[in-house]
């Protein structure tokens, strides 16, 4: 009892400590999903194993950029190692492209470089799994961020709650639709875990209600512009039949609108989406009166895994999975039982005049432009 | 190494082939010379090491392409190949260590099933390669994602030993890759088929006058070139631990990349496969330098742009020489 005790106390110790720099508004405290996790204990990992004195060499194998998400995330983890210069000596960056075969690859390249850690944000879950287990047995640590590999093989894993947000947005929906209607799954890239764990935990809730039917599973691999060509295809077949599109992320759901838009839908008349992160999506909620649950996957993780590898590094116990907190927006009106307030309205959310691929959820100053942005680093 | 160099060369002039792959050798000697000078650990045996694996897909698949090539062919189907190839590979084992065995087999088979149907369609519907593969390509990526749309199925314990498994340091599958590529650089030296696939891509019509059974010889090279990608694909099942849909869709120009720095010319009947091989590791070495040097993937894409734009117009001067 006095042991298990001690874990909560330290567990608590350890999230408290380590969610303390991430996001500025909202709710900051222990994860959320901590508090409604109903597990006496939760999971935590010993590092003494890892503790090494500084300075450290950090390795980050990043999946690869692509679209907008990803550009600010690279950015929080070099300006997490600018936060830390003194003790992180040097972060190497290698960028796979998205093609496992190249990552499997840097991931071995930042071994034989010699790195204290690795950070890996994995291209698809599986296909990294060998590389990331064999790192691991060669006593690099390895902290995940925001894509896991398949196995518990790593120290940590460092992201937004892909369950949480897959599970309350299709929860949500059903609500709206009173348990009963037509819906699109709208996912980003297939085989990645945030996609595949909000998916699966969503097609879960949705699979409750025998009423609900899931009329098409589609992928825009994280693309407005891929995801407008993939809905006008699922909007010629379906049309006024859709009554919900189920988006695994806000990157892809400006291209789905521009899709409804295009095919005669006149504002208020577009279906519900779900989405996250980014300003164009809540621009277009507000303008065509879209009713729209917004669940954040802020960047910052990628600052935070940079505190998080540093505690690994100087022996401390950390949580087997860190979870930033997300922030829940909602559009006016739009409250169910299960979102019955959300922690900020859409409305106050979105910059209205700012650019759409804008990151709502970034913790880099007011200032801060994707586009333009230098950020320097120990390198 | 093509049977028509020592006609155009009677002198004791090396052969435009062994100046070109004196080039790659050159090539890669450059950059390991550049890499041990601006970064300390990539001169090392554990680098190299990695290096030499890491070569393995693209050297497998690479070697079925120049086969097609040296006959005047191409195949682009090779991506979709490796890709459903691999996503029936882990679907149809799914974690059951008994069916390895007969599934690696029927993939095999399967590969090379596709590459005789490729073969006929460029023998008998007399349409260029490029298109007869193009189309197969489409019908073969459909088909991967008909079977599944991310992902499939996973291997049993172990079976990742095939890709990351070492003797001595080195790398048992880059090294049977190695073995390979002798064996067939051996058997078109040395056999009438062999020769036969030269004659076919440097002079069809007269190879026809010769007799030389050049409808049988196509329908092979495309048959052997579906073997390894049958081989490719469970190598990186092996190496990844899972295939998916979308595996193989680097490898349809990139199986081409060291094809052509290895000095086999597109228009068939020059170079050979060790050309190929020694491309493939130029490849390598550059890829794992850049990665040394810190270089963003963007310039990485670039530099090797540039590179092989550097080698084929090198062998252009060459051949204006010879």
């Amino acid at each position: 009892m006095r042991d298990s005790l001690k874990t909560i106390f330290l567990g608590m110790l350890a999230v408290g400590a380590i969610t303390a720099p991430a996001l500025a508004d909202g709710y900051q405290g222990a994860p959320r999903t901590m508090l409604f996790n109903p597990a006496l204990t939760t999971c935590l990992r010993n590092t003494a194993q890892y503790k090494k004195p500084p300075p450290y060499t950090i390795g980050f194998s990043n999946a690869g950029l692509g679209d907008s998400w990803r550009v600010v995330m690279l950015d929080e983890i070099k300006q997490g190692a600018e936060d830390h210069k003194d003790v992180v000596k040097k972060l190497i960056i290698t960028d796979a492209g998205h093609d496992d075969s190249k990552q499997v690859s840097d991931v071995q390249d930042l071994v034989s470089q010699g790195v204290d850690l690795l950070i890996v944000s994995a291209n698809t879950e599986k296909a990294l799994d060998p590389v990331v287990t064999r790192a691991m047995k060669q006593g690099i640590p390895v902290v995940m961020l925001d894509r896991r590999i398949s196995s518990d093989h790593f120290v940590t894993y460092v992201n937004a709650s892909d369950p949480m947000m897959g599970r309350l947005w299709a929860q949500w929906i059903v609500e709206k639709l009173h348990g009963k209607g037509n819906i699109v799954l709208l996912g980003g890239q297939a085989g990645s875990s945030p996609n595949e764990n909000r998916m699966g935990p969503a097609k879960e809730i949705f699979a409750q209600y025998p009423d609900i039917h899931i009329l098409d599973t589609v992928y825009s691999d994280w693309s407005p512009v891929k995801a407008k060509q993939v809905m006008q295809a699922v909007i010629a077949k379906y049309g006024h039949k859709i009554d919900a599109v189920w988006s695994a992320h806000g990157l892809q759901v400006p291209g789905s609108i521009e899709a409804f838009l295009e095919a005669g839908f006149k504002p208020g008349e577009i279906p519900m989406h779900t989405t996250a992160d980014i300003n164009g999506a809540l621009q277009d909620a507000l303008k065509y009166h879209v009713p729209m649950l917004e669940i954040g996957d802020p960047p910052a993780q990628g600052r935070l895994a940079i505190d998080v590898a540093i505690k690994v590094l100087s022996g401390a116990t950390v949580p087997c999975v860190v979870t930033v907190n997300s922030q829940i927006g909602l559009t006016d009106g739009d409250e169910t039982p299960s979102i019955p307030h959300p922690d900020r309205a859409i409305k106050d959310m979105v910059v209205p005049n700012g650019p759409p691929d804008l990151l709502i959820t970034n913790d880099l100053g007011p200032t801060y432009n994707p586009a333009t942005a230098h950020i320097q680093y120990p390198h | 190494m093509s049977i028509s160099s020592p006609a155009k060369s009677p002198t004791f002039r090396p052969s435009p082939h062994v100046i070109r792959l004196g080039l790659v050798v050159l090539f890669i000697a450059v950059l390991i010379v550049i890499g041990s000078v601006l970064t300390d650990r990539f001169a090392r045996s554990t680098n190299f090491l990695n290096i030499y694996e890491q070569s393995t897909d693209l050297a497998l698949v690479s070697l079925g392409q120049t086969l097609t090539i040296l006959t005047g062919g191409i195949d682009l189907s090779v991506g979709s190949q490796i890709s459903l190839l691999s996503v029936l590979t882990s679907g149809l084992i799914n974690g059951d260590g008994s069916l390895v065995l007969p599934v690696c087999a029927g993939v095999i088979a399967l590969g090379v099933l596709i590459g005789v149907v490729n073969g006929l369609g460029v023998v008998f519907l007399r349409i260029h390669p490029l298109i007869v593969t193009l189309g197969m390509g489409a019908v073969l990526q459909g088909v991967a994602l008909l079977y599944a749309l991310g992902p499939a199925g996973s291997t049993p314990d172990g079976f990742d030993a095939l890709a990351y498994s070492r003797v001595g340091g080195l790398s048992v599958s880059a090294t049977i890759t190695v073995l390979l590529y002798l064996l067939v650089a051996f058997l078109m030296r040395r056999t009438a088929t062999g020769r036969a696939i030269y004659a076919t891509g440097d002079e069809p019509a007269a190879a026809v006058l010769l007799g030389l059974p050049v409808r049988r010889v196509t329908v092979l090279v495309y048959a052997l070139c579906g073997f390894f990608c049958a081989l490719t694909a469970i190598y990186l099942v092996s190496r990844f631990g899972t295939g998916q849909p979308y595996a193989g869709t680097y490898y349809t120009l990139e199986s081409v990349t060291p094809v052509v720095v290895g000095g086999t010319m597109l228009s068939g009947g020059r170079g050979g496969v060790i050309g190929t091989l020694l491309g493939a590791y130029l490849l390598s070495v550059l890829n794992n330098l850049l990665n040394f040097m810190h270089v963003s993937t963007q310039i990485q894409l670039i530099a090797q742009g540039l590179i092989i734009m550097v080698a084929v117009s090198a062998y252009v001067e060459r051949k204006k020489v010879a």
